[in-house]
């Protein structure tokens, strides 16, 4: 354990010297969408890793949590942290509404709810005028400054806030793992029946984990808008957003606290890799390699790469 | 342990990859040009990097044609300077849009930036190019807003759906007084993405300013798997005009929809897109005759202005495609861009974009139909931009509209399906 | 009034189609309880076929019917034995996830081979429509809609009637029970496997005669799908037909009433409603 320890205060430090390295703008966002990608997988995990939930929806809070920033900031001039707040606030109702009667639903048809979800949730943005509908939000270009959520000569206030938030899902990610919640959630997963019959509410730990979900994934939808600076219902409401998130903790490991973190560090790269690399006349390739390897991994090492790399192999 | 390093090492190497792009110095001025090379839209971004590629192949060599910069060797004012072309993918995200225009101004350092044709990814790339002081020139995205930001550097030579639309009611308005046949009230039929909304907006509000009726609105999901109560709501609003904006798939199942509700109204009048995809023609075969659709670039203009047949050949020359809307668009945005540049006699962005401000091109130096290209001082749009109307006429189009540029004479009404 | 009984026949027709994708779906779950996420894809693999034994030899859709059924039987029952048999008895998790992957990986598949274009077959045999009582009926949709009832109608014989329906019956009620009984379940399964996907053939032939086909064509047609199997019940294949007119008659409806642009809002609402209010669906087992 002390040496894992270890291993993890090396990797925060190079990540936080990183910048000092690499000074160009695309190795700085390179990291940035990893750790972004890494956030919203550990909240994925949270509730498909160690609940056994399968959610193709979790692209909802991301919009949601985008969208809650981006109309406070255009229509009401709030700050995009109150908005970050706010977005947290919806995405938690929203988790609440959803994932009351749906945990009620056993394993394929919870995942199939919540493709609708998503698919329902992107329906709606794209005809709700109010918050632009088809055409999205662009936000306005403001003085740069913490308060404004927004830095236009360097991408390192990015690099370091996303940073934080990292370091803060993982922290979150270690508590319900020590916790009774991650405790309970095990017991769900691996014996549902089990955990009923000595008094476990499985539906109320669901919920909770749903929630912690949410919010690790809305927090990202709201620097997201702040990073790109315009949204629109598929570049925040989309399924692949979902997917991704499936795919990341899958490789890297379900229901393991480094395992999203692992597997964002796999798979973004690998995604830039491949579109650099392949160019037009590969299209449809990179897609058939990350279901070969989601495939290879469900079957072979369901436990995914997590053991392969930190306690090398078993 | 060791595979822990090894993760590293592979992660290290990705960003090298990224980080160390040699620089090649010299006479060269650098283009960055951002286009959907991968992904969903690739074809069209290839053929738009062609179209950009043609342009700077003109401007680097010697060529008789009546265009900026095409008779002389490089950039005369810059002591022959050569144009590059850097490229990047976009692969139609805007996140990616924004990484790969950052990417081209710090590390390839780039001079000015062309792209990106998605409307949404333009949108986010010409922040990064605003963010750091570097002229944006977009030749290919229509959505209206683009122009309203108030942005700096962003100059958009193509005109807007805005125009597109407003050409709608001029050309019913000119059709109307040729044929002497009404055309009076109109129903509008759109997808429910960013295109079809927003040419909508602007649809309705050219119809009140032109006088025309709007006898009812239907706006559907992309990609339905039927339109079939969709298009009874539209045959049920009893307009003369269908005024449509489609992606290819939804314009091909519309069309057999009509057929098979036997709804043919007066003119059936598609924007662009959908109803011009050589898919279009090819799938519905003779179904598709009669129906017309605004173009921003013909073939067959070649008849009227012969440089454009002769970069046309050249273009299909070189690539094996035939030129079309995209890359005809995509060329003059490059040759916009590089005249600036040589007026500017520098590559200080500042000069440049108010090289780009003074822009004066005369109709006859384009391969558009356009009267010239010259940009609104605030918004930075090209005020004289135009559109056409082309209609299929045995599985072919024609330019039916402006009249004075028109190789067919426009065929209204919309035969009835039963008599054709 | 006549466009309410035009919109109620457009509605009958789709509705007949969607319950012919969706009695593979349900069959396959029946028999085995694995969700196959990428079933819309099969649907897209065999309008591509259709399409492509038009473009390249001429075949139209109507005539390459029975060979696309054969190709997707034939595919169905690959599936089975490199993919889902290592996975039979795999968490579900891991289930999910595979026939995802495979989802994607069709996907990607169509990409690369045949680009992201729209496809569609011009004239075909079947074209034009009819016309009673200023009702349109497009003959393709009619075909499409007739070939639906007779496909569900022969597996539905098939399950009853036969020895080999019996059987397959027989291992969807208990595993354990039919092994002893002498039935091999794992032909059992292949078998499930190759109607399934096989019945999409039938629906994918009949689509491409009016449909268009590109890569991602499976998406909302699988949605569907699912929201028509969850509302018949897994596993019953009356409920899927029952349900699949339902959904059609709710989405022409919705787009009709409402608005077109959330008619799959409707229809995806109408999904959650039923599983939440009565999971196991209209007709499946509690």
């Amino acid at each position: 354990m002390k040496k894992g320890l270890c291993l993890f205060f090396v990797f925060v430090a190079l990540l936080i010297v990183f910048p000092l390295f690499f000074r160009n703008p695309f190795p700085r966002h390179l990291l940035i969408m990893i750790m972004m990608y890494a956030v919203m997988s550990i909240g994925w995990n949270i509730i498909g890793g160690y609940g056994g939930q399968v959610s193709f929806g979790n692209a909802a809070f991301f919009g949601v949590g985008a969208y809650a920033s981006a109309v406070l900031l255009t229509k009401a001039g709030l700050s995009p942290w109150t908005g970050m707040a706010a977005g947290c606030v919806a995405s938690l109702v929203l988790a609440v509404v959803v994932g009351y009667p749906c945990f009620r639903l056993k394993g394929h048809y919870f995942a199939i709810a919540t493709i609708a979800i998503g698919e329902i949730m992107m329906g709606l943005f794209m005809v709700w005028d109010f918050v632009g509908a088809a055409v999205g939000i662009y936000l306005p270009i403001l003085p740069q400054s913490f308060r404004n959520f927004e830095f236009h000569a360097t991408k390192l206030p990015y690099y370091y806030i996303m940073l934080a938030m990292f370091l803060f899902a993982i922290g979150v990610a270690f508590l319900v793992e020590r916790s009774r919640l991650g405790y309970y959630l095990r017991a769900i997963k691996d014996d549902p029946d089990g955990a009923r019959s000595v008094g476990i509410n499985i539906r109320k730990y669901k919920l909770y984990a749903f929630c912690l979900s949410a919010v690790l994934t809305s927090i990202c939808g709201t620097f997201y808008a702040q990073y790109v600076l315009y949204i629109d219902p598929p570049s925040t409401f989309g399924l692949m957003i979902s997917i991704d998130l499936c795919i990341i903790s899958l490789i890297g490991g379900l229901g393991k606290l480094f395992g999203p973190v692992i597997g964002s560090f796999v798979f973004i790269p690998l995604v830039e890799l491949t579109r650099v690399y392949l160019g037009s006349e590969g299209q449809g390739i990179d897609l058939m390699l990350y279901s070969l390897i989601m495939i290879a991994v469900a079957i072979l090492r369901p436990q995914g790469l997590f053991g392969l790399f930190a306690r090398g192999g078993r | 342990m060791r595979k822990a390093i090894a993760l590293f090492c592979f992660f290290s190497l990705v960003l090298c990859l990224g980080a160390f792009r040699a620089d090649a110095a010299g006479k060269e001025i650098k283009i960055g040009v951002i286009y959907p090379l991968t992904g969903p839209a690739a074809s069209t971004g290839q053929v738009l990097l062609e179209g950009v590629k043609l342009a700077a192949d003109i401007i680097n060599n010697k060529y008789n044609l009546n265009m900026p910069l095409a008779k002389t060797e490089g950039l005369p004012n810059l002591g022959g300077a050569k144009i590059v072309i850097v490229s990047g993918d976009h692969q139609a995200k805007p996140d990616v849009g924004m990484a790969e225009a950052e990417r081209l101004i710090t590390q390839e350092n780039v001079v000015a930036l062309i792209g990106a044709y998605h409307s949404a990814v333009t949108a986010t790339a010409s922040q990064a190019a605003e963010r750091y002081g570097i002229p944006f020139v977009n030749g290919d995205s229509t959505s209206p807003t683009l122009t309203e930001r108030g942005f700096q550097w962003f100059f958009r030579t193509t005109p807007s759906d805005q125009l597109f639309a407003e050409n709608f009611f001029q050309f019913l308005n000119d059709v109307k007084k040729k044929k002497r046949v009404e055309t009076d009230p109109v129903a509008i039929f759109n997808e429910n993405t960013l295109f079809g909304s927003d040419t909508t907006k602007f649809v309705e509000k050219f119809a009140k300013q032109y006088g025309y009726k709007v006898a009812g609105l239907v706006s559907y999901p992309a990609k339905s798997t039927q339109l079939t109560s969709e298009i009874q709501r539209l045959k049920g609003f009893n307009g003369r005009v269908v005024l449509q904006t489609s992606y290819v798939a939804d314009a091909i199942l519309s069309v057999k929809t009509f057929k098979e509700l036997n709804f043919a109204p007066d003119a059936v009048l598609g924007n662009d897109a959908g109803h011009i995809d050589p898919e279009f023609v090819k799938s519905l075969g003779k179904d598709a005759n009669y129906i017309l659709s605004r173009e921003v670039w013909a073939l067959d203009l070649g008849a009227k202005k012969p440089m454009l047949k002769t970069v046309a050949e050249m273009f299909e020359k070189r690539t094996g495609k035939p030129m079309d809307g995209s890359s005809s668009r995509a060329f003059t945005a490059m040759i916009v861009l590089a005249d600036a540049i040589n007026r500017a006699g520098s590559t200080d962005p500042a000069k440049i974009r108010k090289a780009l401000l003074e822009t004066n091109l005369k109709a006859d130096q384009l391969i558009m139909p356009w009267d010239g290209v010259k940009f609104d001082q605030k918004t930075h749009q090209n005020v004289l931009g135009k559109g056409i109307i082309v209609q299929v006429q045995g599985e072919k189009y024609h330019t039916v509209w402006p009249f004075d540029l028109a190789t067919k004479d426009v065929v209204w009404p919309f035969p009835k399906w039963d008599k054709r | 009034m006549e466009i309410f009984s035009q919109t109620v026949v457009s509605g009958l027709l789709i509705g007949f189609l969607y319950a012919l994708i969706a009695v593979g779906l349900t069959m396959i779950f029946g028999v085995m309880d694995i969700v196959n996420f990428a079933h819309g894809d099969y649907l897209m693999l065999a309008m591509y076929l259709a399409y492509w034994s038009f473009a390249l030899l001429g075949i139209d859709p109507l005539y390459s019917l029975p060979a696309v059924t054969l190709a997707l039987f034939v595919l169905g029952i690959a599936t089975y034995y490199l993919l889902i048999k290592k996975i039979i008895n795999a968490p579900m998790l891991s289930q999910i996830f595979v026939t995802f992957g495979l989802l994607i990986f069709l996907r990607g598949l169509a990409q690369f081979l045949w680009k992201a274009d729209y496809r569609a077959v011009p004239h075909g045999v079947l074209s034009g429509s009819l016309q009673i009582h200023g009702v349109y009926i497009g003959i393709p949709q009619l075909a499409a809609a007739a070939g639906a009832v007779v496909c569900n109608g022969l597996i539905f014989l098939f399950l009853r009637k036969t020895r080999a329906g019996a059987a397959l019956e027989a291992v969807s009620e208990d595993k354990e029970a039919a092994r002893l009984m002498g039935i091999n379940s794992d032909r059992m399964f292949a078998l499930a496997w190759g109607i399934g996907i096989a019945s999409v053939g039938v629906a994918g032939a009949l689509l491409s005669s009016f449909y268009y086909v590109f890569p991602e064509v499976g998406g909302n047609f699988g949605l569907i799908a699912f929201v028509v199997v969850a509302l018949g019940g897994f596993g019953s294949i009356a409920g899927a037909f029952i349900a699949g007119i339902a959904v059609g008659l709710v989405e022409v409806m919705a787009g009709y009433l409402l608005a077109p642009s959330i008619k799959f809002v409707v229809v995806l609402g109408l999904y959650l409603v039923v599983v939440l209010a009565r999971p196991q669906g209209l007709l499946g087992k509690a």
